[in-house]
């Protein structure tokens, strides 16, 4: 009884590596299908997971989105934040890494030593100062350099007050005094324009506000959902400050976020489906040739559930080995494609593999059921060629 | 005779030509959703970038410098330049007026605000150096080709939230700012009466109608129609500040190189670009003594965005049709290979190997007319639906679209034939008539 299992066995190996063997141009054609379609399930999916977590760090470039003032600073704006907030502020969050920016504005007067044009502005203490990545960039007209005495100005400051880069600045506020060097202009279209940007601690010293802020912007990446829980974290260490969204941008990029990502799932669940299908019909098409072979294993005795599940056998080893090659293949397109698009390989992840050769069985199996008529054939009718 | 034999083949095999067909138009059917949802999504998306809100800003050239803190401009009301509110009409004069699709003046001043009860009652005493802001909640603008154009703030600022509504700009109305409003207990149809100055009289009070959450300044201010905020500070039809909001293209390499060493050409295809750059100077052609400068931080991050969103729905849509040409021309190969006995027959009655190459051809080339006709009307359903669902606008068909879908139904059918076919052509007839 269990020799003839182990014969039926071998048996059943051996018409399956003929089956597969008996028609090379059938083989290739079978697998490329596979192949193809497993291909776009594994790279489309890959890069599905990676483009919307790619899409919540591009937003960066819209530059902070939450803000901490000082509560109720909402009607005045005198109101000042102890520096040490700042360490309230986590550095990381599941998407990316917060980039933290704090302010100190006031009103000085500035002046250009060499010209005698002097002019009332306001002057913004920032630190980091030369932040460019993340933060509207400008026209960095000039070298960035980080130093002391650097500073930037806005191009209508500085076509007001006749500033260049390099031109040397004198900000005066009460009776104390700091010198600084334009670094480089730069144009915003926001406030930025029509201000002075020094570094923090001079400000500091300037406004006689040691260790004081009036803001600090944070440029939180994530998507809406994570934010929002960012903020009421954010709000819950530091009671005494105000956490804000900036509603223009977090909104805007809420609605943007969700129209991209359902898009891309829909598109995505659209090409995978339609795929399938046509692989499905592609290789149905090829199924149903076998009609000599089924009637041949007939007429020789096989049973019918016999001879189908050689030819499922044959289907799911077909789809084991086009998911493998292919998902393989497609992964490989995903990393490249997400480096054409957001200049980042996409990060292959590994979940996707298995899935896409998943599937790919699952379409290859599901596409030899046609077969399953051809167990009503009768055998004598294949032969005479009526059938 | 060619005719029947094409006709017998697709009687005789139906159900081969039928799945043949299917994955022809299952495949064309991936193309044409892919490809009309990529075309489309550009202006799509940058529709919805408009959320982000205004991307140029007016200022008049001869103001003096804002001093803006926190964006509240504490320079006083007579220092600086103001400009005509009669101008803004030319806005939709210009090149790309279609592409303007909002705009809106500010005018800001600092009053004196006496809060009053629904009935009448005062509710506290005056409250100082409120920060006033005028500018329209949903304003006509009379075109000057006739007609009209609905636009204010409402528009360029979508992030505003109003509970209650915007006031009416004819009626006494105005808007309180939700931080303004919880300091001073005011609520919807309070009424507010603003003053500058010493008034011996108390103006007639504006109802408020709406409680703006604004995420900014505006939430400590009162928000007033532009006429309003124009005679309270004394500057009739002026204003000082205008956001508009404009459809752009992303700018690319082109729009970047300066104006000042392109050709004529050049200028013109600049001129003639919807870029932000070229937007802005129009509007600065229409309106003299105006500073248009561009919102950096609105207008680079979209158009940063829209390039990568857009290139990587090209590159998905790319893939799709990849893999659908190879399914496509996988099912044609196995369509030919399958025949050998048929082409083998064929051949022993005194056909060419070329007759036969182009039968088989002209069958498959049928195929893919029908099956990519079918599958390209199937995308463009698959295509409406998503568009509908997910942009609430169903893509245009093209018949660029069609055009493609229907070369590549017809280019993968005949390559994924060619193969087999040459391999066909060259089968003795002898040994496939003996069944060999």
């Amino acid at each position: 009884m269990r020799a003839g299992r182990d014969t039926n066995r071998a048996m059943f190996w051996r018409i399956l590596r003929r089956l597969l063997g008996a028609n090379r141009g059938r083989l290739f054609v079978m697998l490329l299908a596979l192949g193809a379609g497993a291909a776009v399930t594994a790279a489309l999916l890959n890069l599905q997971v990676d483009a919307k977590r790619r899409l919540t760090s591009e937003f960066r470039v819209f530059g902070p989105n939450v803000v901490i003032v000082p509560s109720g600073a909402l009607s005045s704006s005198s109101e000042t934040l102890p520096q040490s907030v700042i360490d309230s502020v986590s550095g990381n969050v599941p998407g990316g890494r917060v980039t933290a920016l704090s302010a100190l504005y006031m009103v000085a007067s500035v002046s250009v030593p060499g010209s005698g044009k002097s002019a009332s502005a306001v002057v913004a203490g920032i630190n980091p100062l030369f932040l460019t990545k993340g933060y509207p960039s400008a026209n960095p007209n000039g070298s960035l350099r980080s130093s002391e005495n650097a500073c930037v100005a806005g191009v209508r400051f500085a076509k007001e007050v006749g500033v260049e880069p390099d031109t040397g600045l004198v900000v005066a506020s009460g009776d104390r005094q700091e010198l600084c060097r334009v670094a480089n202009l730069r144009q915003t279209g926001g406030p930025e324009d029509n201000r002075l940007e020094i570094d923090l601690r001079a400000a500091q010293r300037l406004a006689q506000l040691p260790d004081r802020l009036s803001m600090i912007e944070l440029i939180v990446p994530g998507t809406p959902a994570e934010i929002q829980n960012y903020i009421a974290d954010l709000q819950r260490r530091i009671p005494d400050a105000e956490v804000r969204p900036v509603r223009q941008f977090t909104e805007g990029q809420a609605k943007i976020y969700n129209r991209i990502s359902g898009l891309l799932t829909a598109t995505v669940g659209i090409v995978l489906v339609l795929t399938a299908l046509c692989v499905m019909a592609a290789m149905s098409n090829v199924a149903i040739e076998r009609k000599m072979d089924v009637g041949l294993m007939k007429a020789i005795g096989g049973a019918t559930r016999r001879v189908v599940r050689l030819f499922l056998a044959e289907a799911a080893l077909l789809g084991l080995a086009g998911g493998v090659i292919g998902a393989a293949l497609g992964i490989l397109l995903s990393i490249v494609l997400g480096k054409a698009v957001f200049g980042v390989a996409a990060r292959p992840r590994l979940i996707v593999y298995p899935v896409a050769v998943g599937l790919t069985i699952l379409v290859a199996i599901l596409s030899a059921f046609p077969l399953r008529r051809l167990a009503s054939i009768r055998p004598a009718a294949v032969f005479r060629g009526e059938a | 005779m060619f005719l029947r034999l094409v006709a017998d083949s697709f009687g005789r095999r139906r159900r081969h030509k039928l799945l043949t067909g299917a994955a022809l138009a299952l495949g064309m059917g991936v193309a044409t959703a892919a490809l009309s949802v990529a075309l489309d999504v550009g202006d799509r998306l940058a529709k919805e970038f408009r959320s982000l809100g205004a991307n140029l800003v007016v200022t008049p050239k001869a103001d003096s410098l804002p001093l803006e803190i926190g964006g509240v401009d504490y320079r006083p009301v007579n220092a600086g330049a103001y400009l005509p509110e009669a101008d803004l009409p030319k806005l939709k004069t210009i090149f790309w007026h279609n592409n303007v699709i909002a705009f809106a003046p500010f005018l800001e001043v600092r009053a004196m605000a006496l809060p009053f009860s629904r009935e009448g009652r005062k509710l506290a005493s005056s409250i100082a150096d409120v920060p006033v802001v005028g500018t329209w909640a949903e304003h006509a603008v009379p075109l000057p080709e006739g007609g009209e154009f609905r636009t204010g703030v409402a528009k360029t600022n979508p992030w505003w939230q109003i509970d209650g509504r915007w006031f009416s700009e004819a009626s006494h109305e105005c808007v309180v700012g939700v931080a303004f409003a919880k300091e001073n207990h005011i609520n919807i149809s309070d009424s507010l009466s603003l003053t500058i100055g010493d008034v011996t009289v108390t103006p007639t009070p504006l109802t408020v109608t709406g409680i703006l959450t604004s995420g900014g300044p505006e939430d400590a201010s009162i928000v007033v129609p532009l006429s309003y905020a124009q005679s309270l500070a004394r500057k009739p039809g002026e204003y000082r500040k205008l956001y508009v909001s404009a459809l752009t293209k992303p700018e690319d390499a082109f729009a970047r190189k300066d104006q000042k060493t392109m050709t004529t050409a050049e200028l013109d295809r600049w001129y003639c670009t919807p870029y932000i750059s070229s937007i802005a100077l129009q509007i600065q052609q229409e309106l003299p003594g105006t500073d248009v400068r561009v919102i950096r931080r609105v207008a680079e991050g979209e158009g940063q965005i829209l390039t990568h969103v857009e290139m990587l729905l090209w590159l998905v849509t790319l893939a799709a049709m990849l893999a659908a040409a190879l399914a496509v021309g996988a099912s044609s190969a196995a369509s030919v290979i399958e025949r050998q006995n048929e082409i083998g027959l064929m051949k022993a009655l005194g056909a060419g190997s070329g007759t036969v190459g182009f039968l088989l051809a002209a069958e498959q080339l049928l195929l893919a007319f029908v099956g990519g006709g079918i599958g390209y009307a199937l995308g463009i359903v698959l295509a409406r639906l998503l568009g509908e669902r997910i942009f609430g606008a169903a893509p245009e068909p093209t018949l660029l679209v069609f055009l493609v879908v229907i070369g590549l139904a017809a280019i993968v059918t005949l390559l994924g034939s060619a193969i087999p076919l040459r391999r066909a052509s060259r089968i003795e007839p002898a040994p496939i008539l003996r069944g060999e």
